[in-house]
């Protein structure tokens, strides 16, 4: 091994553990305290970056636990990658075993939200297909067309109402108290601009677009709609996510999954 | 100067806004390239705006041209598409290391200048070059930990760099100060002995004393206005190599864009008011 790897890998497993592997190089007193301006700048990074990615799970828990839970999971779970708007992927299953938060048991679906939102917010900008499209539609070419989920969308099932509870923690005057509903709610975040919008999804439109997703026909997507919620709107749901802008194109259906 | 640039800002999406109304001859802005490596939105369109009225450059924090192994690939190539996009000015990383093997330390970490470390940081340096097409600017480190093991005073590594790489060099004065500080050496001689046909962009920013050594140890914190013996030590060497297209860096703590602009404004007094060397 060269003399600059011994180095790194002494000066990596310094910053890991004990200052120890490093002691060939260090020269003159005190280096403990000052190696820790490292550590400090390291864990201080990662915090920040997830600080801002999971901005909801910050407001539930408060700066300090968050800051808390960050750098724990930053130690067991280092950024691969320099640029640090890609960290964090892995941070909401690893909350939902953090033991401080044990009695939270919502906070790893608000951080799948937070995270879905990060993507929607870097996605591909590109104009949403507006309703002129659909409606030069043949009633016929519904069996055979599907509607393309716009590049900065993310869709989410919960089997209780993290989406509610989430949409209440964005507002200034957030509630104190958390409360979680046990009806099962689903989530579309899009930004079809500049902007992030979000909205809570019934069951019947969280499934009209898993199955726009999949490539099925708008008939088909329709129909398990329909299967999931039988008192749907159909035609107004259609209706108003073509205005929030969920779809970017219209292409022919994939063959029907049973 | 380059481009007619004179005294520039770091901007941050905050401040974008107040950037597009912002005119001062000589003008310019720099942001860190890592927090652009998106496929779209909101803040990519923010700095679209800036770069379409204003010369922009790109500063790296994460490129590791230090490491005992290549440029993490997919990060170069993230570069790439933001040079071919931004058309920036200027380009610049740091002399450091901060990720090898898969993980990745934010923070710009030391070595020991050896003869083996600068014929790893040269080679890296020529792979970020040839991936740009251009030339860049490497920085001079703010260092904390005394090192045993270095074969060459800094300043001339970063001469026989410049040289055998081709690259430009970022005179960082407030890292000397810092760095001359917390190691015990004298940072004018230091800013002396930098060769002066190399320096393509200087950084000017704040440090902090450490909270637990006190004044014995500053941080290069970038969180307060450019303490005023940095800025003595600025004058000193615009006075030395000429006017230079000069940046103040400002990361935490964001104050008032105003505050920002009249920091700037100074160097750019200095600039305007030293002739450029021949």
């Amino acid at each position: 091994m060269s003399e600059l790897s011994r180095f790194q890998e002494a000066f990596s497993d310094a910053l890991a553990g004990e200052l120890a592997p490093l002691a060939p190089w260090i020269d003159g007193e005190g280096a403990e305290a000052r190696f820790a301006v490292h550590r400090n700048t390291i864990a201080r990074g990662c915090a920040e970056a997830l600080a801002d990615q999971f901005p909801t799970v910050r407001r539930a828990l408060g700066a300090a636990r968050m800051a808390a839970g960050a750098i724990a999971f930053s130690r067991q779970h280092p950024p691969a990658s320099p640029s640090l708007m890609t960290y964090g992927a892995g941070f909401p299953d690893w909350l939902a075993s953090f033991p401080p938060a044990a009695d939270l048991p919502w906070l790893a679906g608000l951080a799948r939200i937070d995270w879905a939102r990060r993507d929607v917010l870097f996605a591909a900008d590109r104009p949403p297909l507006g309703p002129e499209t659909f409606a030069a539609l043949a009633p016929a070419a519904y069996a055979t067309t599907a509607a393309a989920l716009h590049p900065a969308t993310a869709l989410l099932w919960f089997d209780d109402a993290t989406p509610s509870l989430w949409r209440a923690l964005q507002a200034d005057d957030a509630p104190a108290e958390i409360e979680l509903a046990a009806r099962p709610e689903g989530l579309l975040l899009l930004r079809p601009g500049l902007e992030v919008a979000h909205r809570v999804l019934g069951p019947g439109a969280h499934a009209f677009l898993s199955a726009c997703r999949a490539g099925l026909s708008l008939a088909g997507a329709g129909e398990r709609a329909l299967l999931a919620e039988p008192g749907l709107p159909l035609s107004q749901t259609f209706t108003d996510l073509i205005a929030a802008g969920a779809f970017a194109c219209v292409r022919p259906a994939a063959a029907l999954v049973p | 100067m380059p481009h007619g640039l004179t005294a520039g800002v770091s901007l941050k999406p905050q401040h974008f806004a107040d950037a597009l109304q912002a005119s001062a001859p000589g003008l310019w802005f720099e942001v860190h390239a890592e927090n652009y490596m998106a496929e779209g939105g909101p803040r990519l369109a923010g700095l679209a705006a800036v770069a379409a009225a204003f010369p922009i450059s790109l500063h790296g924090v994460g490129l590791s041209l230090a490491a005992d192994e290549p440029p993490d690939a997919a990060h170069l190539a993230a570069w790439a598409r933001l040079v071919e996009r931004f058309q920036p000015a200027l380009v610049s990383e740091h002399l450091a290391w901060s990720q090898r093997r898969g993980v990745y330390a934010p923070d710009l970490l030391p070595f020991p200048r050896t003869g083996e470390a600068l014929d790893r940081i040269v080679g890296n340096v020529a792979r970020l070059q040839d991936a740009l097409g251009r030339q860049v600017l490497v920085e001079n480190p703010a260092l904390y930990l005394p090192l045993k093991g270095h074969e060459m005073a800094e300043t001339d590594f970063l001469a026989e760099l410049v040289r055998r790489a081709a690259c430009g060099l970022l005179v960082d004065v407030n890292n000397a100060f810092v760095s001359a500080r917390n190691l015990g050496y004298g940072a004018e001689a230091y800013l002396d002995a930098l060769p002066a046909d190399a320096i393509g962009e200087i950084h000017l920013a704040g440090h902090a004393p450490d909270p637990g050594l006190g004044e014995a140890m500053l941080i290069d914190s970038h969180d307060a206005p450019v303490a005023e013996p940095v800025w003595r030590l600025y004058e000193r060497l615009i006075a030395r190599v000429g006017p230079r297209p000069t940046l103040i860096e400002r990361d935490d703590k964001l104050p008032p864009f105003a505050a920002l602009i009249a920091e700037r404004d100074r160097a750019h007094q200095v600039l305007t008011r030293t002739p450029a060397h021949v």
